[in-house]
């Protein structure tokens, strides 16, 4: 059973944590390096997150439907997005499954996967705040 | 499992890896002739074949054709203008001249541009688009509602004429995009090509400068596959054998070229050596070489002959279990297991490198200091990056560079 019951779920959760990191003024200038669009694009529940990491421009987040033309797009279950962000997931292995498919400059994206360690417990501590242990332990 | 925090382990069982390896590879001597009784096998009747101007001019492709021929299959018609670094002009211009000729299948004859530029017509040939739209990773067309088998490609053949890029076994292709001033990659099992004919025939002309170089290149994927963090048994036994006939024979292919014995043993320690990299197990010397090729035309392995020494110093502080690694690779090259491997082994990469006439610093190829800012952050999104055993910080890629200028 998924993690997740419907698209709304997905971004009251995963989509928050984009919201906020675009918000960080710390860690969204490093993620804004990525100068690109990507687009996450998940399964069980169908749902999509395009997020604008462009060096010039203020970060944008679109939870569903969106304008912004994506230069990468990422395809996964909801769950793999999770458990990555739980730190629960290696992107290379994941790839190499089929996890996670890939296309467009990839590279703009994986330069990112660093920088997202300190994100793992701040992701745990989001979803325990919201009352989802069921999620932060999953 | 895997504890946290524990995702660098450099022995004992995996949580998970894969292998595979789907390319029939015939080696020998005098197999060219039965080019097409081979490749026949495969379900090729009209053949594209594929080359450069340089390897066209040796007379090799004329004596493949023949071979392609007396096989019973026919040459719809053959494309020699790759360029150093293929392009997805020269790709689009390899399909254009199939689809003219009714070509079903593609042989390329050449060195890793060639092979490269072969794979990727055979794909666009095949499933359409243009090339850069399947940059990506896994992302090939599958059965079952994108969830089943990669669907496969029109036959594809490869004779290298190098010996050392292993695209002829490989799943993945590099591409030059001009405009962007980028190299792009295309990875998928079936880019894996039906057939590598390993012959030393097809290797009698390479100057010794490129064996060289080329040789070195083999030398990095096996070294940085069996010391990725993504290394597995596998791609072990395939790099550790790879290790072994590189170090018997790479300085005999380049200075004495008539070695037949050594180049054939070349060509199928380069075949060995691309094992780990189809298991997505390389490191940061490759991450460093890339953009050195992509912005600065270093060609590959020139680029990582160059950068392996410095890549395995930093690799080595990095913990006794890959110091352990090296001492694996320093014992098989005849330099026992000393406490300081990684030390030991960048200066037998030097030398090695130095006694083959390489260049020893990229300063000498055309690198400018002003230039590393551009090529670390062209490394940062190196996914070898991420599966080297120390993930290097933009801080350290910059001194990396430093140390290679």
């Amino acid at each position: 059973m998924p993690y997740f019951s419907d698209d709304q779920d997905v971004y009251r959760h995963l989509g928050q944590l984009f919201l906020d990191l675009l918000e960080d003024e710390e860690l969204a200038p490093k993620f804004r390096t990525a100068n690109t669009v990507v687009q996450y694009r998940y399964r069980n529940p169908d749902s999509q997150i395009t997020v604008k990491l462009l060096e010039a421009e203020e970060g944008q987040v679109d939870l569903g439907r969106t304008l912004l033309e994506p230069e990468v797009i990422m395809t996964m279950d909801a769950d793999v997005a999770h458990r990555f962000w739980l730190g629960k997931v290696n992107v290379t292995v994941a790839l190499a499954r089929g996890q996670m498919k890939a296309s467009g400059p990839v590279a703009k994206i994986l330069r990112l996967v660093p920088l997202t360690k300190p994100v793992f417990p701040r992701y745990k501590a989001q979803l325990e705040a919201a009352g989802r242990s069921d999620l932060a332990n999953a | 499992m895997t504890e946290p925090g524990d995702d660098r382990r450099m022995a004992g069982f995996k949580d998970f890896y894969q292998f595979s390896a789907p390319t029939r590879v015939i080696a020998g001597r005098d197999l060219l002739a039965s080019t097409g009784f081979e490749f026949a096998k495969e379900g090729a009747h009209r053949v594209m074949l594929v080359t450069d101007a340089g390897v066209r001019g040796t007379g090799l492709v004329d004596r493949v054709a023949d071979g392609v021929r007396d096989g019973g299959l026919e040459v719809a018609a053959v494309y020699d203008a790759v360029p150093q670094d293929s392009d997805g002009a020269a790709v689009e211009a390899i399909v254009a001249l199939a689809r003219e000729h009714g070509a079903d299948s593609f042989l390329a004859v050449g060195g890793g541009s060639v092979m490269d530029s072969a794979k990727v017509a055979c794909l666009v040939h095949t499933h359409g688009g243009r090339p850069r739209d399947w940059e990506g990773f896994y992302g090939l067309p599958r059965g079952d509602d994108g969830a089943g088998r990669a669907l496969e490609l029109a036959p594809l053949a490869c004779i290298p004429t190098t010996a050392g890029t292993g695209s002829e076994v490989s799943f993945v292709a590099v591409i030059r995009d001009r405009e962007a001033a980028v190299k792009y990659q295309i990875a998928d099992f079936a880019l894996m090509p039906r057939l590598a004919i390993l012959d030393p025939q097809s290797t009698a002309t390479l100057p010794p400068s490129l064996a060289a170089s080329t040789g070195m290149d083999a030398l990095t994927h096996a070294i940085e596959g069996y010391v990725s963090r993504d290394w597995n048994p596998h791609a072990d036994a395939c790099a550790l054998h790879a290790l072994r006939l590189i170090h018997a024979n790479l300085r005999r292919a380049v200075q004495t070229p008539d070695d037949e014995t050594a180049r054939g043993n070349m060509l199928v320690a380069a075949a060995l050596a691309i094992v780990p990299t189809n298991c997505g197990a390389l490191g940061v010397a490759h991450a460093l070489a890339h953009p050195c090729g992509a912005a600065f035309g270093v060609p590959h392995g020139v680029a990582n002959a160059i950068t392996l020494a410095v890549a395995i110093e930093f690799n080595a502080a990095g913990g006794a279990d890959i110091q352990e690694r090296y001492r694996d690779v320093t014992e098989l090259l005849g330099l026992g297991r000393p406490a300081d491997a990684g030390t030991v082994l960048a200066a037998h990469v030097r030398e090695l490198a130095r006694s083959l006439g390489l260049p020893a610093r990229l300063s000498q190829v055309g690198v400018p200091e002003s230039g590393i800012p551009a090529l670390v952050a062209g490394a940062m999104g190196e996914a070898c990056t991420l599966v080297n055993p120390r993930v290097p910080s933009a801080e350290e890629l910059t001194e990396l560079y430093r140390r290679a200028l």
